[in-house]
């Protein structure tokens, strides 16, 4: 009951249209009851007493018993489609809105198709139970009461016996009811896993093809499709069970009336004219009853549904605003880390962060692979809460600031590049909807993408694919470098964004990026990428074990020293051919002064 | 680029016609027994379901006057008999008919997963992704219906609206010819709003895909989103297209719920005229009161199967949305597919050729590469270097044949690769993409994914070879940790070397690296040299980086750049010349200058 319970809760709103679709109801119901009884008058008085002057009015108030039926009857359905749209979309944006405020951690455990079914497969079924179920039910229900009523007040007899078989429905009905709603969540299931097999192979198109992996994703998602298919025909076999004796039931309602009913006709107790309004009656008790099956069907599949959709509506995201202390001002860029620690699905990424950066410092991290590089910005930008420890920016802890306000002034060019299938003006734009498009190409001019965005078919207007499919890796990065810098952030990411680009790009780009006061975070793997930072952190497996500048990491002689001479090895080594270059030899001689007054 | 984005309603450019239901026909065709068989028990189930009112009739005119009880009681019997008989066709049928439809509904889906496999690039990079699934699961999911209850129903209500009729033309030939007058008018004002019908339902498939689609990007580029605080904006985007496709919704259903009340109307006003006409006739002495009300009765039952057809007709209408998207993308061109008479190439040695190769995207489009010739021998190692956006990448995806060439010939040990089939040439090809796409599943199912029967000793060695092991070994899981969707849980570095071990595990003759170690970490870098040094040993390959140390050791370096090759050779040979490559390897070290 809870479900409808819920449904309730958005359809409240609605409550006055709801009481107009049910008034309305009983002038429908009443149309199609009289229509009968006047069909029945029409034989009795007209045909059997031959009242001939009583023709035309019978014939026209039926006619006009019909038209006023059916009018009704769309300007409720209009109605009762208007209201299920209506709760549809509520539902939808709260859903949307639920998932905008859940955290990484929730979509990291989360199948994308899943939550697509929720929003799309799952909200249909509510609509389906306002629209179709609840007027169809609302009939159903006046029908077989009105009907029986009629029916009853008629001849008694004939009445009583025919709720003999009201106990054999119940019973199929209720077997039905019980048993289906297990299939349809089945069927749930397997829906969304065919969901994503089909999503997963879009996405991953190009590997497929670059391994000719062509038949094994299709034996992969064949089982799903078979799956589906098994799902489908389990509910099928679960109706075949019960709803045919259920309508066996039904059918045997005429039967009795045909036993009952002629008997008495022939024994003289009714009328010829009765006999046919309870011949009328009773396909308006029949029909409706063949309609159970369908009106169990729906309701079920809403509860499926509507569990599935209440478990989204509870979600509750980890991350929120707590005892805000900061809210809609400017952020000045100091930013500290206190013994952090954080660990994911039980394994330990960072432990004991420290380090502080002022504002307009820029801070470097370097490391290896997995090392936790990545999960320091995602604490900083609040995506995830350090297990222990605290994050400070501008010396308030970040879980005391207000979400949004914190987002607003870190921005980050993240390692995944993520573009929408929009334009470039938009991607770029996405963080500020109302920029210009002078803003646009002027942060698009320091990120380097200028050039090349106006070699696009059509410039910054050209549509570009799903995660920026079409354009090269170091493209990408830059666009999404853009997309950071038009939000003038007070904190600024740079999350291994310049690893696919050439080094000749990276270092214009550096160049422009020095201007402004904004406090930079550069992940990277390049030592050309970090020399200049004012602090740089060295991780290995989540701990801090190097920091300093560049050059007290190198007399350091560890872990930094390594990767400098790794990138520049042969250069220090003194290669052959330098020599034969003036300009390489100058370049020699510049390293080498630099190395030679250490 | 992008031929279409979320808020673009996917145009059809053919007519509003029911040219796709043609296609079909296929699907049906094996089911045809099936159909004729099903169609044949609801003829016995239609005929039966049409006896009460006949029996109803026999009691009043036959039992009731002579009181002919033992007729009566036999009456009821058979009533009950047609019952049972109803309930077991009902039985056998609803299994029969759902299994058909699921094996039709598979068949589609099958094949259009299929056809999906051969589409260009060009047809996943032009669309949100979201509008491709939504084809091939929710839409081919909608159109089952049609084939469970749809056409049978359809040919039973016609079945029935005949009987129907027949059984009213025995009873009376100018009754009848009366009550069918409603008939034309009706088929009149259907024909009248067809094609607006279709349109509306047809528009609001476009709405729903476009819905379908923005939800598919937001959920996958939430973070982005959230980074940005931009969840206002996208909700407001959202609303919108929760609107349009309520405003749709509603539009089509206006007409939709027309059709059957109008239906009624009709079939109540043709009883009255019935009932009117029975009048004269009776006290004129020709018409029994039991044939009249029997009559009248049949009068609105020639009206239910013709309801139910304007339902079918309602659902046909849109479910055709559906039909048309989903043949749609099954009419879709192969960009590149296997010439007629290709051969497999056995065993490539590694021999690679590019002669005179000309490249665009689009026919009259820019050209990429223009008239670009090269040669390279079997285990040479080849590195491609030049400015972002240059044209790299497009060699090896015309090497892979991703794209067919507009000019020249490129040609394998030998043999132009556009006459060797496509599966032959990749799948002797071990091709590491920019994009490190790792599906969900284990660890060691992504790896094993380029060589399906590896052992697990295999996969652990490839694992080895790029320093990939001892990270996963750092999984509680170890090689069975359960990558999600699009890796997220893995650091891209790390989601580079599985794809990287991937890439190895294959055993290529022609190993391709597109940026494979531009998320890894100089000190794996330094490891993995070392492994690659021998696993380059006897192959042919083609390496793109940034990061010059990477590329030093080549056979051959190549600068790409304006749409051809500008500097070819050695390292050495290039540093000497002091060109391109050599402002670019010197750019490495620029830094210092500012020391």
């Amino acid at each position: 009951m809870s479900a409808l319970k819920w449904l309730w809760g958005y359809l409240k709103e609605y409550k006055a249209g709801l009481i107009a679709v049910v008034l309305v109801t009983l002038v429908f119901i009443a149309g199609a009851f009289i229509i009968p009884i006047i069909m029945g008058l029409f034989v009795d008085d007209v045909i059997v007493n031959g009242k001939k002057s009583l023709m035309f009015f019978y014939a026209f108030l039926l006619i006009g018993s019909v038209i006023i039926k059916e009018g009704v009857h769309y300007w409720r359905m209009a109605k009762i489609e208007r209201i299920s749209q209506s709760v549809v979309k509520a539902i939808r944006n709260k859903l949307y809105s639920k998932l905008q405020s859940l955290d990484c951690s929730f979509f990291d455990h989360t199948r994308t198709g899943d939550l697509m079914s929720r929003l799309t497969m799952d909200t249909d079924a509510i609509r389906v139970v306002i629209a179709g179920t609840f007027v169809n039910l609302l009939n159903q229900i006046l029908f077989i009461v009105v009907g029986i009523a009629i029916i009853c007040s008629i001849n008694l007899v004939i009445g009583l016996s025919l709720f003999l078989v009201a106990p054999f429905i119940g019973f199929f009905a209720f077997c039905l009811a019980k048993r289906i709603k297990y299939d349809f969540l089945a069927m749930r299931e397997s829906n969304a896993e065919l969901n994503t097999v089909v999503q997963e192979n879009i996405s991953g198109n190009r590997v497929v093809k670059a391994y000719a992996r062509e038949e094994y994703e299709i034996e992969k998602f064949e089982e799903k499709n078979q799956k589906y298919s098994d799902a489908f025909m389990g509910h099928v076999h679960t109706w075949k069970k019960y709803y045919p004796s259920m309508y066996f039931f039904v059918k045997l309602l005429s039967v009795l009336f045909l036993l009952s009913g002629g008997y008495l006709v022939m024994k003289n107790i009714i009328t010829v004219g009765e006999f046919t309004t309870i011949n009328g009656c009773l396909w308006s008790i029949q029909s409706p009853m063949t309609n159970i099956g369908n009106i169990i069907n729906q309701f079920q599949q809403f509860n499926a549904s509507s569990l599935k959709i209440r478990g989204l509506e509870d979600e509750i995201p980890d991350i929120q605003n707590r005892e805000i202390k900061k809210r809609d001002t400017g952020i000045n860029g100091k930013i500290c880390f206190k013994n952090v620690t954080f660990a994911y699905d039980g394994d330990r990424v960072l432990k004991n962060i420290n380090f502080t950066a002022n504002p307009g410092d820029t801070i470097a991290i370097i490391g290896p692979t997995g090392s936790g590089k990545s999960t320091i910005i995602n604490l900083l930008a609040r995506f995830y809460d350090p297990t222990c420890g605290a994050v400070y920016i501008d010396d308030i802890n970040v879980k005391n600031i207000d979400l949004s306000t914190l987002r607003q002034n870190v921005a980050s060019a993240m390692q995944d590049v993520f573009l929408f299938s929009d334009t470039v003006k938009d991607n770029i734009a996405y963080g500020a909807p109302n920029a210009t498009l002078d803003d646009v190409i002027r942060v698009a001019k320091i990120a380097d993408a200028h050039d090349f965005i106006m070699k696009l078919s059509d410039g910054y207007d050209t549509v570009i694919g799903e995660r920026g499919t079409g354009l090269s890796g170091g493209q990408r990065q830059r666009i999404s470098l853009a997309r950071a810098l038009l939000k003038n952030p007070a904190i600024l990411i740079l999350d291994d964004t310049t690893s696919a680009l050439d080094m000749e790009t990276e270092f214009s780009i550096q160049e422009n990026l020095k201007e402004g006061n904004k406090t930079k975070i550069i992940i990277a793997h390049r030592i050309s990428s970090v020399r200049n930072a004012d602090l740089i952190l060295v991780l290995n497996q989540g701990s801090l074990v190097e920091w300093g500048t560049h050059d007290s990491l190198m007399e350091l002689g560890g872990y930094y020293k390594g990767v400098f001479e790794h990138q520049f090895g042969d250069f220090n080594n003194g290669p052959k051919y330098h020599i034969e270059h003036p300009a390489f030899a100058d370049m020699m001689n510049v390293g080498g002064e630099d190395n030679g007054s250490k | 680029m992008a031929v279409n984005k979320y808020d673009q309603d996917e145009e059809l450019n053919v007519r509003v016609d029911f040219s796709y239901f043609s296609m079909l026909k296929k699907y049906l065709k094996p089911h045809i027994p099936v159909i004729i068989f099903t169609v044949l028990m609801m003829f016995v189930s239609a005929f039966c379901e049409l006896l009460p009112p006949y029996f109803i009739s026999l009691v009043l005119d036959k039992c009731l006057p002579e009181s002919n009880f033992k007729l009566f009681f036999i009456l009821v019997a058979a009533l009950a008999v047609v019952a049972v008989l109803v309930c077991i066709i009902m039985r056998v049928r609803s299994v029969v008919t759902n299994r058909m439809a699921m094996r039709i509904i598979q068949d589609i889906r099958s094949d259009l997963f299929a056809h999906m496999q051969k589409l260009p690039f060009s047809f996943f990079d032009s669309r949100p992704h979201g509008k491709i699934l939504v084809r091939v699961v929710n839409y081919v999911n909608s159109i089952a219906n049609l084939f469970a209850n749809g056409i049978i129903d359809m040919i039973t209500n016609v079945f029935k609206m005949f009987v129907i009729i027949g059984f009213m033309f025995a009873m009376d030939v100018k009754f009848t010819l009366i009550s069918l007058a409603g008939f034309p008018l009706f088929a009149i004002v259907l024909t009248i709003i067809r094609s607006r019908h279709m349109k509306a339902w047809r528009k609001l498939s476009a709405k729903q895909s476009n819905l379908n689609a923005y939800l598919q990007e937001s959920i996958n580029g939430m973070k982005i989103t959230q980074s940005f605080a931009r969840e206002e904006k996208n909700a407001e985007i959202f609303d919108n297209l929760c609107e349009d496709n309520k405003k749709f919704w509603m539009k089509a259903v206006y007409i939709s719920l027309g059709i059957p009340m109008f239906v009624s109307v009709l079939s109540t006003t043709t009883t009255a005229a019935v009932y009117v006409m029975g009048v004269g006739r009776i006290a004129a002495g020709v018409l029994q009161v039991g044939t009249l009300i029997a009559f009248a009765s049949y009068v609105s039952r020639f009206w239910e199967p013709v309801t139910a057809l304007t339902t079918f007709y309602n659902e046909i209408v849109n479910v055709g949305s559906y039909i048309e998207r989903i043949f749609q993308m099954l009419d879709e061109p192969l960009v590149v597919e296997d010439l007629p008479g290709a051969q497999p190439l056995e065993n490539i040695k590694g021999d690679v050729k590019f002669e005179n190769v000309t490249f665009a995207y689009e026919r009259g489009a820019r050209n990429i590469l223009e008239n670009v010739s090269f040669e390279v021998k079997s285990g040479d190692r080849i590195a491609l270097v030049g400015p972002t956006g240059a044209g790299k990448s497009t060699v090896i995806n015309l090497l892979a044949r991703f794209y067919d060439i507009q000019g020249g010939k490129i040609t394998i040990d030998g043999n132009d690769i556009t006459h060797a089939t496509l599966n032959s040439l990749r799948s002797q090809m071990g091709i590491m993409l920019q994009d490190s796409f790792l599906f969900s599943g284990t660890i060691m199912d992504n790896i094993r994914y380029s060589r399906l029967d590896a052992t697990d000793e295999q996969v652990i060695e490839a694992a080895k070879a790029v320093c990939a092991h001892d990270f996963i070994m750092q999984f509680p899981k170890g090689y069975e940790t359960e990558v999600n969707e699009g890796g997220t849980s893995l650091s891209a570095g790390q989601k580079q070397l599985i794809a990287f071990a991937r890439a190895l595990l294959a055993d290529p003759a022609i190993l391709i690296l597109d940026e494979a170690t531009s998320s890894i970490d100089t000190e794996t870098e330094i490891a993995l040299q070392k492994g690659l040094e021998r696993l380059l040993q006897g192959r042919t390959s083609f390496i793109i980086a940034h990061r010059l140390s990477t590329i030093k050791n080549s056979t051959k370096i190549m600068y790409i750049a304006d749409k051809n090759i500008a500097e070819s050779g050695t390292h050495d040979e290039l540093i000497t010349k002091g060109g391109r490559y050599y402002e670019l390897y010197m750019a490495q070290y620029k830094f210092l200058e500012n020391m």
